[in-house]
């Protein structure tokens, strides 16, 4: 397991100074999590171990299945795990339930908007229910409705919302007392491009005001473009976790040359291989992946072997490695989804 | 067209069958109705309560009253128990209090000189369906084996009440639970369904209050369409309208059965998951508790065992207290008894529905 534990002093926190020695918000031990019983039974979580430091945003990245949701639910408290402990905000998660709850905002990947009340009411239920002082409540709620651009849509039915709407409801419902932890379940699962840029303008807004953020998602470019730090999960367990800056370094140095073709035979894929400028070669559908030291200057020869062996190119792309490449490299195999949002497959089934 | 119809059937009956449990409870419900149903409604009515009491001056038991009182006593129809349960009194003063109180369903006054004009007078409990009837029967022919020619005075204590009143005031009790299970409950069955129970789990808000949220607003829900079912019965059965004083206090009951039968509707089926599980539940506890209540038909009707089970049923304990509100005209006195078992019912079943709901998923 390639796990980097936080390391502190790291690199990664050069240019952040402040959160180095930032003290961690949520601690997880060991957790495990078995759902069923005997030969039925799934593991969801194995045996995983990290802290979330104050103050970041912080990723869970994974295919759908890969136990992302699972620890979501655990860390608050809609679960109980299997094995192992956690801490959140400081309190621990089997003996202090309660305070964590007052601590933490959470925005479940399924919608959890009453559609039949309008969309103050529905703040105005979980401003009562998290105990916000009664006093200062509207003003709150006008102030979130605000921030999520639905001012004067307030008093509408949330029924009558677009997707992105409740989505940008929901999450500043979560934020309404002001927790030191939020918990974003796939923040921007089945929204267009652009209710997607709204939303992560959104969550480095809440950010701002020291709320440390914690995201699952299956995008990368969502885990690139958003989180300080990065956990890696598969299978329920844990792959790496690093900064991006410091993850990418895992990756083996060069550019991705992906060449769009018609067909892929076998033996094409062996002599490349064997082009002594090429690092390794991936087939992806009807892509194929090709790893190599200053790729630009590479292309010409690519392009030869491949006319000589009669395939047609349909596009071309050279590019940094990115997460999904480092996904592909620490797991061998791809997350699913590259760039959201994808038109099919997303996850909206709700596991128990 | 072949191939929809089969998916469409076949989707709708692989979800019935991943069902176990409402499909089990399609399967209970006609088997508890005919066994229920059946008992609870026509059984042969045995036991009456009913007092004898020799006319005052009390000289010396007359010949007509010894006959009497062995003869009621033995009263039955072929192959069942007596059909009277005989409690003699030495005053008629007492006799016609235990009467008022509802322990007993008549009082037969037998004269203390026996001839034509003195007359054996009948009291009867007329808030009740069947047993006036049959009582009234029974002695008058009994009076008729002792070769006396003794008349036979009957007395109404609360009037001509015909069924369709007497079942009027059991449908209240109808009313609210048909309530209970359309709302307060429902709603956070649906919040369950929908999933969105789960965005306020993670909020510090109680299990307590969870549970006396939902309860209060079926209560409330509840005991608004019991006053309204209450006045429309009013209105259809041509009951008198009692004073503001006694409408306080049937209102006062309608809150109280209603937060009694939320609370167990909650504490059965607060924990399901989903409406169908739900709706049957519910139709189960309806059959069980109304059928029993006495709303119908009197609960001496039923076979023990049934019978016994009145004694848990808060609707049984409803039925009365509105009966001797409305019918029977009586105060909270009366009702003193029916008032504390609802209320230690309510508060039994709201402590075991908070302690047993799982603030957890699972």
């Amino acid at each position: 397991m390639m796990t980097v534990e936080s390391e502190r002093d790291g690199p990664a926190n050069d240019q952040e100074p402040g959160r180095g020695g930032a003290p961690e918000v949520v601690r997880i031990e060991h957790l495990s999590r078995v759902f069923g019983h005997g030969s039925g039974a799934v593991t969801a979580l194995d045996d995983v171990s990290f802290s979330i430091r104050r103050g970041e945003i912080f990723g869970l990245l994974g295919p759908n299945g890969a136990g992302k949701s699972t620890l979501i639910r655990i860390l608050t408290t809609l679960l109980a795990p299997t094995s192992g402990t956690a801490r959140v905000g400081g309190f621990d998660l089997s003996r202090e339930p309660e305070r964590i709850r007052s601590v933490i905002g959470v925005c479940p990947q399924a919608s959890t908007l009453d559609l039949e009340l309008s969309a103050w009411d529905n703040l105005a239920f979980y401003g009562h229910l998290v105990g916000y002082p009664e006093k200062g409540l509207n003003d709150r709620i006008r102030e979130l409705l605000a921030s999520a651009g639905l001012e004067d849509r307030a008093r509408s039915r949330v029924s009558t919302f677009s997707g992105g709407m409740r989505r940008r409801l929901e999450i500043v419902r979560a934020f309404i007392h002001r927790p030191q932890v939020i918990f974003l379940d796939e923040p921007t699962i089945g929204l267009d491009p652009e209710a997607r840029h709204e939303v992560w303008e959104q969550i480095e807004r809440l950010n701002a005001e020291e709320t440390t953020v914690v995201l699952t998602t299956h995008y990368m470019d969502e885990a690139e473009h958003l989180c300080d730090r990065i956990a890696f999960i598969d299978g329920g367990r844990l792959i790496a976790l690093d900064s991006v800056r410091n993850l990418r370094g895992l990756v083996p140095s060069g550019d991705v040359i992906e060449v769009g073709v018609e067909e892929v035979p076998e033996e094409m894929l062996e002599r490349l291989r064997a082009h002594p400028r090429v690092e390794a070669v991936e087939r992806r559908d009807r892509t194929l992946a090709i790893r190599a030291a200053d790729g630009a200057r590479l292309v010409p020869a690519l392009l030869q072997v491949l006319d000589e062996a009669g395939l047609r190119v349909v596009s071309l792309s050279i590019r940094s490695p990115s997460l999904e490449d480092l996904f592909i490299y620490l797991t061998g195999k791809g997350l699913g989804a590259r760039t959201g949002p994808p038109a099919r497959g997303a996850k909206t089934g709700r596991r128990p | 067209m072949i191939r929809g119809t089969v998916a469409i059937f076949s989707r709708d009956f692989k979800k019935f069958l991943s069902n176990p449990f409402v499909l089990l409870m399609t399967l209970i419900m006609p088997i508890a109705y005919l066994v229920v149903f059946g008992n609870a409604m026509g059984g042969a009515i045995t036991g009456v309560p009913i007092g004898l009491v020799q006319e005052d001056p009390y000289l010396e038991e007359t010949p007509l009253f010894l006959a009497l009182s062995e003869a009621l006593a033995h009263r039955a129809e072929p192959g069942r128990a007596e059909t009277f349960q005989v409690r003699v009194f030495t005053s008629e003063a007492s006799a016609r209090r235990a009467l008022a109180r509802g322990e007993l369903a008549a009082v037969v006054v037998v004269p203390s000189e026996v001839s034509n004009t003195h007359a054996v007078r009948l009291y009867l409990d007329s808030s009740e369906f069947a047993t006036p009837a049959l009582v009234e029967g029974g002695v008058r022919g009994l009076l008729v084996v002792p070769g006396t020619r003794a008349p036979l005075e009957v007395y109404r204590l609360y009037g001509e009440v015909n069924y369709f009143q007497f079942f009027g005031v059991g449908v209240i009790v109808m009313a609210i639970f048909m309530s209970t299970m359309m709302g307060g409950v429902l709603s956070l069955i649906r919040d369950w369904e929908l999933g969105i129970i789960e965005g306020y789990l993670v909020t510090p808000v109680k299990r307590s209050s969870i549970v006396l949220g939902t309860v209060g607003s079926g209560t409330i829900k509840g005991f608004l369409s019991g006053a309204v079912i209450y006045t429309v019965v009013l209105g259809i059965t041509g009951l008198p309208v009692p004073g503001p004083g006694t409408t306080l206090v049937v209102l006062l009951v309608l809150f109280m059965i209603s937060a009694g039968l939320t609370s167990l509707v909650f504490f059965i089926a607060g924990r399901l998951k989903n409406q169908q599980s739900f709706a049957a539940v519910n139709g189960f506890l309806n059959l069980l508790l109304f059928m029993t209540s006495g709303a119908f038909y009197p609960t001496l009707g039923m076979p023990d065992w049934l019978r016994a089970f009145t004694v848990v049923n808060p609707e049984y304990y409803a039925v009365h207290a509105l009966r001797a509100l409305i019918l029977r005209g009586q105060g909270l006195e009366a009702i003193a008894v029916d008032l504390t078992a609802i209320g230690l019912f309510a508060c039994a079943c709201i402590v075991l529905g908070i302690t047993t709901f799982r603030r957890t998923l699972e």
